[in-house]
């Protein structure tokens, strides 16, 4: 590690880093444009000028571009540094346009900080300014290519590191321009990214645009609930509006970069049915009321009919402290411990994933660093699309990506796709050593040095999961074969955590229906749109006495709960969530809850009389609901002092700190040992597969009004093959039959998809909403719309 | 000594009082009669308009972010034509210390200080001011300066039409 002097001050710095690096380490302004550490160097700003008195190199040089060597001496001070800064400051202005009154990034903008930080105050140049037309690049990112100072970060971003392929650099001097050749949304998945990197207000948030300034908004460092990843994010709101969220920085996870489906679904939060107050059986009431009510019945419930009629609920969506309640407030009244994920295989799968020993999990960082990667019935985009970025890292670093999966897969980068339906994969993976291509994949795992097997939990289920554990052993040579295992919820492998030690076995739809249980008490999850058999669900939620719903959605469980109890949603209150790697990681509360200004002056001036509701009666979080009513008086860090003491494997959660990287649990225990017989369907039966569509299938970004645009038009998948040998042409419409109902839909052809199955994306507000990803595929019969008539 | 102390105590006071009767009157009977006030007197604050008659205002939160009272409170929002305005826009007068250096931070002179200084009332919420109060119909200070010519985005006029700019590129041309 390199040891060099900076203006006199000394700093060492990690191999292979900058004098740039160095002098951002020391405090030191060096200003620069085109440097960013995630995406590196490439000397294009000329900004970063230094004077090496000392070294190999001596003389102005670029600081970017000089790495750091042992008793270097660096100057940011001479002369002809400070003029040759001062210039290159000058020239980048020459164009930029006088606008940053009507531009969002303004109190925010490297541009603004970093001229004056080169020492460039007053124009001098009188010439006239370049112009450019922009272009509509859809309804996420805003350009406004006068302010470009054509610093190439843009293009590194979204072509080089995203992967996305519309975007470029075109024309050349004067005319350099950054941006699709047409006019047109932005295809990538990752099309936000540019919002942050660009140094000025080239690229800025469609979504939030003109809403407000830097200064005005509430910021606290939290993680994205989209996923199972847990990219950290830092959301921004004001006047209780929740406005924007932009990435965080945990290099061990997402490294500076989020997705679409992060960035601009976040508006739920904010969504104008969301429920904010307490009801009993529809009527609104106040919340002590409400809560001292539920209190009362469930007392009496246990009292005549014993804890067994008691069901508990949690939730990959509630954070970890109020899943643990929700486990105490089992014990309390004597009731069978909690689910924490109301899709049974989900669960199950969570399950396995937090078995696995914690030195077999790979983090994303891992994962970008690897050279063989197998990913095994995951689609990354869908299910977790910053796990497509660091495959792309993977592959720019020279990895080979496997794909076994039914889907047609897309990903930002090179790859090897085998579709194989889900019924083949799980089979071949219960007897890996009789298929050719999973023997001569274990081949390669064996002989590659950092390999990662990527396993998606919704395709695999738990089973699945299990056995691509066994399959990771037996290609374990002279080194470990990490798994990177794909959830569905934010707190999944939480969940995982504290389901292990319950009875797996039993089954919530079957007690409901058998009139086995009198009461459920769900947290923030609607087991209604997630259980796998939605209609089912519904009915056996109606037999109920007692349904109690905590939650922020406006779902129809939430309409039809006996007693509903608002919750504050993850950006109005701290918590922990644990991710798909077992990777703890705390949030804090960016706003407080209340109706946003905007609702209650409906768009207009904000009403002038004073608040007409009593104190303290917006809604509280989850954990302080439960604590209420396990009379549990700890605070957020003696709850979590608490959890240390009967689960060991989460001992540094009491460290953790909001922004922070977040802390690996330890090995929980033994590998689960639970084993499901599913019946996987033979080849050859035609068969649909629901799947996770990239937007809208999780139940945030299903609220998420800005991503309505995203979504796509309901259609069912078929191989081109399969669809010639039954007579079909590409874009007929269809008729579906399933056991969940018959459908009307366009048949749209995808050759990259497996044979002998159909494919159908779960999209909500659609008459496919009544599907469930996460299950095993569904025997089903297809007809045009001729023959069924 | 002290009798008499309090008997020029007694007389000085009528003294004083005949002595001045004669002198220049220097009160100004208001409301009757208006003082003319220093033409840098720092009043009512007004939400000025450009030549054209639209909104100066562009809500870009300066003047609230400098404003050490925080009395101004605003949000901005954007017209069909792509023009930023003020959605809403509030001045807190009971609060406002008439310092002027949200004049000094609005960089399109849209915020002026006027001598208006009559704006006391019983009722506190009548000091809050809304913009619809505080848009007045002329330029105020700088009648012919117009934000939207200098800042090259096609608002007031075409991209490329402003003073000081060029026709946009052609980024497909590849001429030298």
């Amino acid at each position: 590690m390199p040891t060099l002097t900076i203006d006199n001050q000394t700093v060492i710095v990690a191999e292979g880093g900058s004098v740039l690096d160095a002098a951002i380490a020391l405090g030191i302004v060096v200003p620069h444009y085109c440097y960013h550490p995630a995406l590196g160097a490439v000397g294009a700003c000329r900004q970063c000028a230094v004077t090496i008195l000392e070294g190999s190199q001596k003389g102005l040089k670029m600081a970017c571009l000089i790495p750091a060597e042992d008793d270097m001496q660096v100057s940011t001070c001479e002369e002809e540094a400070v003029a040759f800064r001062a210039q290159v400051g000058e020239w980048l202005m020459t164009n930029h346009p006088h606008d940053c009154p009507v531009c969002d990034e303004g109190g925010e903008c490297q541009l603004q900080e970093m001229t004056i930080g080169a020492g460039h105050g007053i124009r001098r140049y009188r010439g006239n300014k370049r112009t450019y037309l922009n272009q509509d690049l859809g309804p996420f990112v805003a350009q406004e290519m006068n302010r470009c100072i054509q610093c190439y970060r843009c293009v590194r971003t979204y072509k080089d590191y995203c992967g996305g392929e519309d975007f470029g650099v075109m024309g050349s001097q004067q005319r350099v321009f950054f941006g699709r050749f047409k006019d047109g949304p932005l295809e990538s998945d990752f099309s936000g990214n540019l919002i942050d990197f660009c140094p000025t207000g080239v690229f800025t948030d469609r979504t939030n645009r003109f809403r407000t300034r830097s200064w005005d908004l509430q910021q606290a460092p939290s993680i994205c609930p989209h996923c199972s990843l847990g990219c950290s994010i830092l959301p921004g709101g004001r006047y209780q509006e929740l406005q924007r969220v932009r990435a965080g920085g945990n290099r061990l996870t997402n490294d500076s970069f989020i997705c679409d489906r992060a960035r601009f679904g976040s508006d739920w939060n904010n969504h104008p049915k969301r429920p904010r107050e307490a009801r009993i059986s529809g009527e609104k009431v106040e919340f002590p009321y409400a809560l001292e009510l539920l209190e009362e019945r469930l007392e009496k419930l246990v009292e005549e009919y014993g804890g067994e009629t008691l069901r508990l609920l949690g939730s990959p969506r509630a954070s970890f402290e109020a899943n643990l309640l929700l486990k105490k407030l089992a014990e309390k009244y004597g009731a069978p411990a909690p689910y924490y994920d109301a899709h049974p295989r989900r669960a199950f799968a969570a399950r396995m994933a937090a078995s696995i020993p914690s030195g077999q999990l790979a983090s994303l960082k891992q994962l970008r660093e690897s050279d063989l990667i197998l990913l095994v019935g995951v689609d990354p985009l869908a299910e977790a699309p910053v796990l497509a970025l660091a495959l792309r890292q993977a592959a720019r670093a020279g990895a080979r990506i496997v794909a076994l999966d039914p889907r047609p897969l897309e990903l930002p980068c090179d790859f090897e796709h085998h579709p194989l339906t889900q019924e083949s994969l799980l089979r071949g993976l219960s007897a890996p050593e009789e298929n050719e291509l999973l023997e001569s994949l274990r081949q390669q795992l064996e002989t590659s040095q950092r390999p990662v097997l990527v396993g998606g939990g919704e395709l695999l289920g738990g089973e699945g999961l299990r056995l691509l554990l066994h399959f990771s052993e037996s290609c374990c040579g002279s080194h470990d074969c990490l798994i990177f295992p794909v959830l569905h919820g934010p707190n999944s492998f939480g969940g995982g955590i504290l389901g292990a030690t319950g009875d797996s076995n039993r089954n919530l739809i079957e007690d409901l229906e058998n009139g086995n249980v009198r009461a459920l008490i769900c947290v923030e999850t609607d087991p209604a749109i997630e259980h796998s058999e939605p209609g089912r669900m519904q009915l056996a939620l109606s037999r109920l006495e007692l349904l109690a719903v905590f939650d922020h959605l406006p779902t129809n469980t939430v309409a039809t709960a006996d007693i509903f109890l608002p919750t504050r949603t993850i950006y109005e209150c701290a918590g922990t969530f644990i991710n798909n790697e077992g990777r703890m990681q705390a949030f804090d509360p960016v706003l407080e809850p209340g109706i946003p200004i905007v609702v209650t002056g409906s768009g207009g001036h904000p009403p002038r009389q004073f608040e007409t509701t009593p104190p303290g009666s917006a809604p509280r979080s989850a954990v302080h609901l439960l604590q209420w009513l396990l009379k549990d008086r700890n605070d957020l860090f003696g709850l979590r002092r608490q959890i240390i003491k009967e689960l060991p494997c989460l001992r540094d959660l009491d460290r953790l700190a909001a922004g922070d990287n977040g802390r690996r649990i330890a090995d929980c225990g033994d590998t689960l040992e639970e084993s499901r017989t599913e019946i996987w369907a033979q080849e050859g039966e035609l068969q649909v597969l629901p799947i996770t569509a990239r937007y809208g299938s999780d139940l945030y970004s299903r609220w998420s009004q800005s991503l309505t645009s995203r979504f796509e038009e309901p259609s069912v998948w078929i191989h081109p093959v399969e669809a010639a040998e039954r007579g079909f042409v590409n874009g007929q419409k269809v008729v579906l039959r399933t056991v969940v109902g018959h459908f009307h839909l366009p048949l749209v052809f995808k050759a990259k998809m497996a044979r002998g199955r159909l494919i159908v994306p779960c999209l909500p507000g659609t008459p496919l909403e009544v599907f469930t990803p996460g299950g095993l595929s569904l025997p089903c019969k297809i007809y045009s719309e001729v023959d069924n008539a | 000594m002290s009798i008499w102390r309090d008997i020029k105590g007694t007389i000085e006071p009528f003294w004083i009082t005949l002595r001045n009767m004669f002198r220049p009157v220097v009160t100004v009977e208001y409301p009757e009669v208006r003082t003319e006030l220093a033409p840098r007197y720092r009043g009512r604050l007004i939400l000025t308009r450009d030549p054209d008659g639209q909104e100066r205002c562009v809500a870009c939160y300066l003047c609230s972010a400098a404003c050490p009272v925080d009395c101004i409170s605003m949000q901005a929002t954007e017209a069909e034509d792509g023009r930023r305005y003020a959605a809403w826009f509030r001045i807190n007068f009971s609060r406002c210390i008439f310092c002027g250096l949200c004049t000094e931070a609005c960089p399109t002179m849209a915020i002026q200080v006027t001598g208006f200084f009559e704006m006391a009332n019983r009722n506190p919420l009548e000091t809050v001011w809304e913009k619809e109060e505080l848009l007045v119909d002329h330029c105020g200070q700088e009648p012919d300066y117009n934000f939207y010519h200098h800042a090259g985005i096609g608002v007031a006029a075409a991209r490329g039409e402003n003073p000081g700019e060029d026709k946009p590129v052609d980024v497909k041309d590849l001429m030298p």
